[in-house]
């Protein structure tokens, strides 16, 4: 714990210019008007109570439907059931409520909300609409852009339904919960940019926490993550998930990201 | 005639009505952009100025997030367009300086808040409302021109302009 404050304070005083486009969490800013960014997230998790990993794999589609509103698009798909299959899919949208923007800073703050279907297994007390549970989330976030660093923050409420048809949610465990992230993220290279080719290379260290409202069981995760950007238009982020805290089940928490991401820029004039 | 052609006739007429007032004849636009440092929102304004027909090159410093924009001959362009498209990519406008020939800026739709003597054939004019300037630096142009009875009134078909040379 101690060598990982030390960690974050040393990343936070370095200097450099900043990022915000997380893995985890996605910031106040949305993707630019009448652009479409396609994703593909792939994720490899070990399973905690039975041998082998789970396989994720999340292509995602975002689209700018103008400076203040975009919506998202997600499938799931992994091999939790020995069979790689389709499992369900998401819609999102966010909205930016406020802009205060400066020479290199800014404050943001949007609203967003997801809805996810999801047909495996329930297997877990950690609420995931993302890949595991039917339901919904809502939450605000705010970023903050100074200069060298970009730090992030969110609060969502998450709920939880069956996952249709042959899942339903269990009776024995809370069926709803608050998620917190805190982010931070900052361009380590290039020093001074000399064009739209050159390669960026981002750090960043993302907090993901849950808190089941009912009974206030809750976790505590850490994403370090390397991100790389080509030719401005193109990303890569490598990721590591790591439980720091746990009172609550979880049958797979610790695991690698590979994400895989391209920005059409726009469609239409 | 029915209803909706007579809404055509006078959209077309509007179109007309405002590209007449609006032959502002922008040779070249220097945008400073805000809220930015990565390459990858640099080019999502890129990008969206490169929609514009009337532009000829867009050349980008990415240190200091300024975009020179060089465009045709003979456009209609005012500075509005410029705030909506960096507007789009998620940005704002931090200054716009633009080169204009002198004669224009006496004329509709520019008003000149603060002058210069010595007027050349072509002149670089800074646009002074709101979406043309910081936050910050705009709060303080408010209190400036406090006189000037146009200023700070939201109205997007007239721009007030500080003449730079």
């Amino acid at each position: 714990m101690k060598k990982l404050f030390i960690i974050i304070i040393v990343f936070l005083f370095q200097k450099g210019f900043s990022q915000e486009l997380f893995l985890v969490t996605d910031p106040a800013s949305n993707v630019p008007a009448n652009s479409l960014s396609v994703n593909v997230q792939q994720s490899l998790f070990k399973e905690k109570f039975e041998t082998g990993y789970t396989y994720h794999l999340m292509p995602e589609a975002t689209y700018g439907f103008n400076k203040n509103l975009m919506f998202r698009a997600t499938a799931f798909v992994s091999n939790r059931n020995n069979n790689f299959e389709t499992e369900g899919g998401s819609f999102y949208a966010k909205y930016r409520f406020y802009s205060s923007d400066d020479l290199n800073s800014h404050f943001r703050m949007a609203t967003f909300g997801r809805y996810s279907f999801n047909n495996s297994n329930i297997h877990q007390e950690q609420i995931e609409i993302m890949g595991h549970n039917t339901g919904f989330e809502t939450g605000i976030v705010a970023t903050k852009l100074i200069k060298k660093l970009a730090i992030s923050s969110s609060v969502s409420f998450e709920k939880a339904f069956d996952n249709r048809p042959n899942n339903p949610f269990p009776d024995n465990i809370a069926n709803n919960a608050t998620n917190y992230t805190l982010s931070f993220g900052k361009l380590v290279y290039p020093k001074k940019y000399t064009s739209f080719k050159q390669t960026n290379i981002n750090l960043m260290l993302e907090f993901v926490g849950q808190t089941i409202n009912e009974n206030g069981k809750s976790y505590l995760d850490v994403v370090p993550v390397v991100q790389f950007i080509f030719n401005s238009q193109a990303r890569l982020d490598l990721a590591y998930r790591q439980e720091l805290l746990s009172s609550m089940l979880r049958s797979a928490p610790n695991g690698v990201y590979l994400n895989l991401y391209y920005t059409f820029f726009n469609l239409k004039g | 005639m029915n209803f909706l052609n007579k809404i055509k006739v006078i959209t077309v007429l509007i179109t007309i009505l405002y590209t007449t007032i609006g032959t502002a004849q922008i040779a070249k636009a220097e945008i400073r952009a805000t809220g930015l440092t990565c390459s990858m929102c640099s080019n999502a304004i890129n990008k969206q100025l490169k929609t514009l027909p009337e532009v000829v090159n867009v050349e980008t410093d990415l240190n200091t997030n300024t975009f020179v924009v060089e465009l045709k001959d003979g456009n209609t362009l005012t500075p509005l367009v410029f705030k909506e498209k960096v507007e789009k990519a998620g940005f704002f406008i931090g200054s716009l300086i633009i080169t204009v020939d002198s004669d224009i800026v006496l004329k509709k739709p520019y008003i000149i808040v603060k002058d210069s003597q010595n007027m050349s054939k072509q002149v670089q004019i800074q646009i002074l409302d709101k979406g043309f300037v910081t936050e910050k630096e705009f709060r303080k142009l408010v209190k400036s021109y406090k006189s000037v009875a146009t200023f700070n009134k939201n109205n997007e078909d007239v721009f007030h302009i500080k003449i730079l040379n």
